[in-house]
């Protein structure tokens, strides 16, 4: 739902810079900012309702992923005044289908495999994987490279990032507007701040 | 499905050299002796050896060439997981023209599940596809030979010496080298459940040959061993670099404590194996040889020949339980017995129970009879009492539990007794030319856990 408080931040819609490909329908609600060369594939939800979300450039975010900006679960919508968290996602990073993500805060080169679930508490730095139905609800900071695989979240670390998917990237942004109407985009000057 | 219908709940005894309880769903009937059997009572005897992945058949002197191991496919070291190959262009420089660079493809290895990668462990990536990767050498492997041999040497001997002393007891005229062929016999041996065989016994012995004496130096023992680095004990440990005993025990020639030494291992093999009634020495069941088909060549399970008892439902003290009946013939007789006051095999049920007295009637599966909406009534005769329905090949009837406990779980037997026609024995040619086989009438115990009783 459109957050009527968000006009302290002075942005109520979603901004998507040029050359970003975003489908119509595609679920984005609240203040979005979705950067350059980022990929939203059709049923892919984005919901800013306890602040503001900032995508990054070369993302892709696939079917039924649902990146939500929520207000903590033992807080009301109406109660004293939160102050809004912006979450912030950086570049390179992939929602696989069905992910589930409320981190505040992600890194470049992550990729949330499919069915997984990030905790609002998690901070993903780089190059992290958060392998498919695999839930991370803890309240800490991921290391670079770490793999977290399995049904009982083991981790590793790998030595490389994985790499950016840019040959699927170039390959949906020329298919996806022969199927798909796309939503406008809004001729940016300058890309926001990360936060 | 197999949790939807609870086979564990309805146990069927077993009476081989030990007393089994086991469900119908992990038995074999061998049809000339006409008892049931479980796999404690057979014989296994492996029929050929396939990998998992790449499905590929491998005789059997060849598997044990390379240590039942398949030759193309790899195991990740960190999740047992297949690997794959993975290709990846690289810029290398042309042959000819030092100056001037191309792309060449370079393969690496992935796992898909925990993206274990073959650069992990610092394996340079290949040029072909498949055929380039080896795996580590064992430092100890010409000691483990050289031992192997002298043992595999000391074992013939043994096996000499121990022919001759049985034979100089019977029968001192028989001549040495019969005994190679009329002595313990694999078959023998296997009749025997349990017993080693002893791989060192397979070998064929090169009679005539002359035997080099093969020693061996024995094991030296150190008196100094290595000291611990000094920091061992106030190093931090660095967990993602320590491997789990798991990923070190399924290398256990080198057992490597870090994960940068993880090396990848080729995959094991798989085998199926064909099962043999220790009693008439006919198989029980015999899968294909192809290792992309899953049929059996002979396939005696105990669903195709035995009724099955399943529990339908538990409402309060009367139990509805069906009984289903696999074969494609015609009609069986059921009929049930409680079991008496002393019958030995009685010894886990806590509750008394009532079964219907008389006989059941049971007609046999009809495959098409699937398909067919609509079916011929079948004119069987029901006592409503008795009998909750029946559909084709199955049967409702009810039974009364009596618990004889307080508290505890509720576990009932009773005896199952059918009549089985044995279609795999000779019929005689009569004379009316009428194919009648004998209907022989077979007697089970079948135990049912129903659950606790509610307080």
């Amino acid at each position: 739902m459109a957050d009527p408080n968000a006009k302290q931040t002075g942005q109520k819609s979603v901004k998507i810079v040029a050359g970003a490909v975003v489908c119509v329908e595609s679920d984005i609600r609240g203040d979005v900012t979705i950067g350059a060369r980022t990929v939203v594939h059709p049923k892919a939800r984005i919901i800013a309702e306890a602040g503001p979300i900032v995508i990054g450039d070369g993302n892709l975010i696939e079917e039924q992923a649902l990146i939500i900006n929520s207000y903590p679960e033992n807080m009301l919508p109406d109660a004293e005044d939160v102050e809004p968290k912006t979450m912030s996602i950086g570049i390179n990073n992939v929602f696989e289908v069905g992910c589930v993500s409320q981190a505040l805060k992600i890194g470049d080169n992550n990729v949330i495999e499919s069915k997984a679930e990030v905790g609002r508490n998690v901070i993903l730095t780089s190059g992290c994987i958060v392998g498919a139905c695999c839930a991370v609800n803890t309240c800490e900071v991921i290391p670079e490279n770490t793999v977290i695989y399995g049904s009982e979240c083991l981790r590793r670390v790998q030595t490389e990032r994985p790499q950016p998917q840019t040959l699927q990237l170039d390959f949906l942004m020329k298919i996806l507007p022969n199927y798909h109407h796309l939503k406008k985009t809004v001729k940016a000057s300058s890309t926001p701040a990360r936060s | 499905m197999a949790t939807l219908l609870q086979p564990e709940k309805v146990l069927y005894l077993v009476r081989g050299e030990k007393k089994i309880r086991v469900p119908l769903s992990q038995l074999y009937f061998c049809r000339y002796c006409s008892e049931l059997r479980s796999l404690e009572c057979v014989s296994h005897e492996v029929d050929s050896h396939f990998c998992p992945s790449c499905l590929e058949n491998m005789p059997s002197a060849e598997a044990k060439l390379k240590k039942n191991r398949c030759a193309n496919c790899f195991d990740c070291p960190c999740c047992m997981h297949t690997l794959s190959t993975r290709a990846t262009n690289i810029p290398a420089p042309l042959p000819d023209d030092p100056t001037k660079t191309t792309m060449k493809k370079a393969y690496y290895l992935a796992c898909g599940f925990c993206r274990w990668t073959s650069r992990d462990v610092g394996m340079a990536d290949k040029s072909v596809a498949s055929g380039g990767w080896q795996e580590p050498e064992n430092p100890h492997t010409q000691r483990i030979n050289k031992l192997i041999e002298y043992y595999q040497q000391l074992a013939q001997r043994e096996k000499l010496e121990r022919d001759r002393k049985k034979l100089a007891r019977r029968r001192p005229f028989m001549p040495q080298a019969f005994s190679e062929k009329y002595g313990l016999g694999t078959r023998l041996q296997r009749q025997r459940s349990g017993a080693p065989i002893s791989a060192l016994y397979g070998l064929s012995l090169k009679e005539g040959e002359d035997q080099k004496e093969i020693t061996i130096e024995p094991a030296q023992a150190l008196d100094e061993v290595e000291p611990l680095p000094e920091d061992y004990y106030t190093r931090p440990v660095n967990l993602p670099e320590v491997t789990t005993l798991r990923q070190r025990l399924l290398q256990p020639d080198f057992q490597p404590a870090g994960a940068s030494q993880l090396h990848p291992r080729h995959k094991h093999l798989l085998m199926k194996r064909s099962l043999r009634c220790r009693k008439c020495e006919h198989n029980l069941s015999k899968p294909e040889f192809n290792p992309t088909s899953i049929k059996f060549k002979i396939q005696l399970v105990a669903v195709s020949y035995i009724p099955e008892v399943r529990i339908m439902s538990i409402p309060n003290l009367n139990y509805a339980v069906y009984l289903t009946f696999y074969i494609l013939e015609n009609i069986t007789h059921v009929s049930l017995y409680t079991c008496e006051e002393e019958d030995p095999d009685d010894i886990n049920s806590t509750a008394k129970v009532l079964v219907p007295s008389k006989e059941l009637v049971l007609a046999g599966k009809d495959a098409a009879a699937e398909y067919d909406e609509l079916a011929e009534p079948q004119g069987f005769q029901d006592d409503p009492d008795v009998v909750a329905f029946r559909k084709s090949n199955k049967i409702g009837f009810f039974i009364k539990v009596i618990p004889q406990r307080e508290e505890g779980d509720v576990t009932v037997a009773f005896k199952l007794r059918h009549d089985f026609r044995n279609l795999a024995a000779p019929i005689r040619p009569t004379e009316e030319g009428e194919a009648t086989s004998e209907a022989i009438w077979l007697t089970h115990h079948v135990e049912l856990s129903l659950g606790p009783l509610a307080t």
